[in-house]
């Protein structure tokens, strides 16, 4: 028995190194895996396991304030997923299956919470809701408490809704009218359609959207820093053994615990989709998509999707308000100072660095991501789900440990010694001054790691849709594995990656935490400058920053669009080719 | 779409192509900066102006600093650190990453504001202040506070911030200034109750300190990343108290804070920070970065900070004083043991993060 399963795993191997292109693809992608993200994270959590660190499991597992803050990680993950998941649901559903007004808004206010440069949402939230808020203060004239797990969620779920939003609203249009037709016609009622029909057809891409916000939201820093208030989560107790403890040892043994959770919902995630059958993109004609026409259901979704539109604009308006006064809230009088201060004095080197450094690492985390998705979900191979939740681990660690990851494994050049070659140079060092590009390589490395997994995501929701029997008959055609992903699959998929792609460059723009250990003379980034900004308690200046990386993002969102194509474009017009 | 990914593909050739040209750059003295950043723009520009060499930095604050220099320091990055808290330079020094330097120049400066071995040199100095919102504790009825004892006052309940004693140097000192303070009281009491023989606060004083901090923890709304963002939370009402140094508070002033923000003093003693300055272990350019050392100590350079509005006092005794700092000759301080209070620190510091910060607030 045994000796069969052996057999086989043999044997899909062989099936893959039959195709050299595919052979490569694959080793490529463990090599990247490998050398850029687990080697850096061993260097760190790799200590972790040496049995001296025993009695630290021992004492953060059992000792009831640790246990707290384990706890507290674990409902804000899950509350902030359920959330953020819900919400992505709501303005998916209403974009696609609703006849409202202003939905082109909606869809651009949907969009800008990707663009969360660091510590600009949770500073807009205290100003508008926090004890002396605008809103709350100033408006209603309470002393409200926002630092705290409801503060948290909030700020969290505006900035990691989208993810769901566009993962949803992708696999919502590629649905097969035909279905809810098939069901209308077997007499099912609109709810009826919903519930047994549309629901279990996207609960891969809810699961999906549902794993990837969680385990953003517990290895969240900034907010929880700027808005917790005395509500502990792992990710701060780590960056506090790191930078004020000097404590590594800790720090791993935290970070260690903090993979668990990721780790479970990432099983229970593949279990789902490994579940159900949800190809709805075949290829063959299928009907016109039909609006919900109920009205109380129709304007109450409106009504909701509208308020949390609201909701979105004050809180980005707060942040370009904050740019043009002198100290918003206390001192409302214009002034330009604090663009002057990013556009002519120490910011206009750091926004040209990061932009530069951004669009190196966009396509090539959006492909990889691709790449690695199709690899998944459409190959058979052993290990398939490791390469999957190693890639995911990019952005299920905190920054902080990646970041010292990276100073400790290439602060020197990497060195292998390999039997028969001898000593062989992988890697040149990578980080400091002195380093290839100043540092930049290693920058642009954690650019694309951090960015990867949001790729991966959308890529296997979107794929898990798609019949493989499309990508079998190009085979069969003729078509070897390399043609068949670039003309078929890739174009099939291309609102996932379209969204990926825009991911990857919003996410680029805003990292922080792996980045204060990586920048040099060099090579300033932006969202260091706004640390140092709001270290400085120029939060005029943090804003201005801010201001200039929104616009950035969305112009590289519209070029984007342009050159990618939106999902109104030749896709769908492939998609319902027959219509 | 391929015609997108040419192209896409040749801007990203080009860029990195501009990336690498930029960067073939000549040999450079690479200065870590832990104070604000305008102040680094300023020295190293100051400094590049009067020698010649080429000077750049990169700014972190100092919990950030220690951290990066510890992960490179086979290959160190960087030749001179300056500003920041001593405590982390002694921190560093205890882990042998830094390299012992007798300036000329550091005959100048009081004993008090320099390591007696040459391992860092003080190149400014601030003092603990209560930075306070008038109109909060107007509302609240309280008077701005002048003891230590004032922020225990039930009025002020969750209306006091101060920072976290393990990522804030601030907040350390605030910490150890009640540590001196609780070990004068002790030692006035009895000799010998207070220090031990080798002048280091008794275990009695710093369990003191912690009941001290446990009754604050009461007032305290949250205990904040950084050491100047207490003042902006005082600044925006979010808070009644702020406990910062002083000239960061003066700082928040000029910033545009003017009439919401008052700053007192501690009636029975205040600590004050000294901006440690030391090279770095194994660096490469020692010898720009020994002059940079010897630059940074006189009278000249430390008076570059009060024209970027960083109003610390110089160590120089002959450099000039800004008008708007505060005065160290005219406060009461308190007799302030850097080499004690960073040998203590690690321990200070997780058993804060045991007892204190966890606690539930009533």
């Amino acid at each position: 028995m045994q000796n069969f399963a052996l057999q086989r795993q043999v044997n899909q191997f062989r099936r893959i190194f039959q195709d050299p292109v595919l052979a490569i693809a694959l080793l490529g992608v463990s090599l990247f895996v490998f050398i850029l993200i687990l080697l850096p994270l061993f260097s760190v959590i790799g200590e972790s396991l040496s049995p001296k660190n025993a009695p630290l499991f021992q004492r953060y597992l059992t000792e009831p304030i640790y246990q707290n803050i384990i706890l507290n990680t674990l409902v804000l993950g899950v509350l902030t997923a359920a959330v953020s998941t819900a919400v992505g649901f709501l303005f998916a559903f209403v974009q696609v299956k609703l006849d409202v007004p202003f939905k082109r808004l909606m869809h651009i206010l949907a969009l800008i919470p990707i663009i969360s440069p660091p510590f600009a949402v949770a500073t807009a939230i205290i100003v508008l809701f926090g004890r002396n808020g605008v809103i709350t203060r100033g408006v209603f004239g309470v002393r409200f408490d926002i630092y705290g797990l409801f503060g948290l969620t909030l700020a969290l779920s505006l900035s990691l809704f989208t993810v769901a939003y566009l993962t949803l609203r992708g696999m919502m249009q590629a649905l097969d009218p035909a279905l809810d037709e098939a069901a209308t016609n077997l007499g099912a009622g609109k709810w009826r359609v919903f519930r047994t029909v549309t629901l279990p057809m996207l609960l891969p891409g809810i699961a999906s959207a549902f794993l990837l916000v969680f385990v953003e939201a517990i290895a969240d820093l900034g907010n929880p820093l700027v808005l917790g208030g005395n509500f502990e989560v792992l990710a701060t107790r780590i960056y506090i053994s790191i930078i004020g403890l000097y404590d590594t040892s800790s720090a791993a043994v935290f970070s260690l615990i903090l993979l668990v959770p990721s780790l479970l919902v990432f099983i229970l995630q593949n279990y789902i989709i490994s579940r159900s059958n949800v190809v709805s993109v075949t290829g063959k004609p299928s009907g016109t998509p039909q609006y919900i026409h109920a009205p109380l259901v129709r304007w109450t979704l409106f009504g909701l999707c509208m308020a949390i539109c609201l909701l979105i604009a004050l809180i980005y308006g707060t942040i370009v308000l904050g740019a043009f006064v002198e100290v918003l809230g206390v001192n409302n009088n214009f002034t330009l100072r604090h663009f002057d201060f990013v556009l002519n004095g120490l910011g206009s080197k750091a926004m040209w660095d990061t932009t530069r450094l951004s669009i190196i690492s966009t396509p090539v985390a959006g492909l990889l991501g691709m790449l690695i998705a199709f690899l998944v979900v459409r190959k058979e191979f052993f290990g398939r789900a490791a390469l999957d939740f190693a890639t995911m681990l990019g952005i299920a660690v905190p920054g902080t440990i990646i970041g010292i990851g990276f100073l400790l494994v290439f602060n020197t050049p990497t060195v292998w010694e390999l039997p028969f070659f001898g000593p062989v140079t992988v890697l040149p060092k990578l980080t400091g001054g002195q380093a290839m590009f100043g540092g930049a390589l290693a920058i642009v490395i954690v650019y694309v790691i951090r960015s990867v997994p949001t790729a991966l995501r959308a890529g296997v929701a979107a794929l898990t849709q798609i019949d493989p029997a499309i990508e079998e008959a190009s085979v069969s055609l003729g078509a070897d594995n390399a043609r068949t992903f670039r003309r078929i699959t890739l174009p099939l998929i291309r609102p996932a990656l379209l969204a990926s792609l825009i991911f990857a460059f919003a996410r680029s723009m805003t990292t922080i935490s792996a980045i204060v250990f990586l920048t040099t003379p060099q090579t300033r980034i932006m969202t260091q400058q706004i640390l140092n900004e709001v270290e400085n308690v120029r939060y005029g200046n943090a804003f201005a920053y801010c201001v200039i990386l929104i616009l950035i993002v969305l112009t590289a969102i519209g070029v984007l669009y342009l050159g990618v194509g939106s999902t109104t474009g030749a896709e769908r017009a492939f998609q319902g080719g027959a219509r | 779409m391929r015609k997108f990914y040419l192209s896409a593909l040749a801007v990203c050739v080009v860029l990195l192509g501009v990336t690498a040209a930029a960067l073939a750059q000549q040999k450079t003295l690479t200065v870590l900066c832990t104070p604000q950043e305008d102040w680094c723009v300023a020295m190293t520009q100051a400094f590049e102006a009067e020698t010649g060499i080429k000077t750049s930095y990169v700014r972190l604050s100092s919990g950030e600093a220690l951290a990066r220099i510890r992960a490179s320091k086979d290959a160190p990055e960087f030749s001179v650190w300056w500003g920041g808290p001593v405590d982390a330079f002694i921190a560093a020094n205890e882990e042998g990453l830094l390299e012992p330097y007798q300036s000329p120049n550091a005959a100048a400066l009081p004993d008090q504001y320099k390591d007696a071995n040459g391992v860092w040199a003080g190149v400014y100095v601030g003092a603990l202040g209560f930075c306070s919102n008038v109109n909060v504790l107007n509302e609240l009825g309280v008077e701005p506070p002048t003891s230590w004892a004032d922020l225990l006052d039930p009025r002020l309940k969750g209306n006091v911030a101060m920072a976290h004693p393990a990522t804030s140097g601030t907040a350390f000192t605030t910490f150890w200034t009640i540590v001196t303070l609780e070990a004068d009281k002790l030692e006035a009491a009895e000799a010998g109750k207070g220090y031990d023989a080798d002048g280091m606060p008794t275990a009695a004083a710093v369990d003191k300190a912690f009941e001290y901090f446990a009754q604050l923890h009461q007032n305290v709304l949250q205990y904040t990343r950084s050491g100047a963002a207490p003042g902006t939370l005082a600044g925006r009402g979010e808070i009644g108290v702020a406990i910062i140094f002083s000239h960061d508070c003066t700082k928040l002033q000029v910033e545009g804070f003017k009439d919401v923000l008052t700053t007192t003093f501690p009636a029975e003693g205040t600590g004050y920070e000294i901006g440690g300055m030391a090279l770095i272990k194994n660096a490469p350019e020692m010898e720009a970065a020994k002059l940079w050392f010897d630059w940074a100590l006189t009278a000249k350079t430390q008076e570059i900070g009060p024209m970027v509005n960083s109003l610390q006092l110089p160590t120089n005794p002959d450099a000039a004083v800004s008008e708007l700092s505060v005065k160290l000759a005219e406060l009461t301080v308190v007799n302030y043991n850097f080499q004690a209070a960073g040998k203590s620190r690690n321990a200070i510091v997780e058993r804060f993060e045991r007892e204190i910060a966890p606690r539930p607030t009533n």
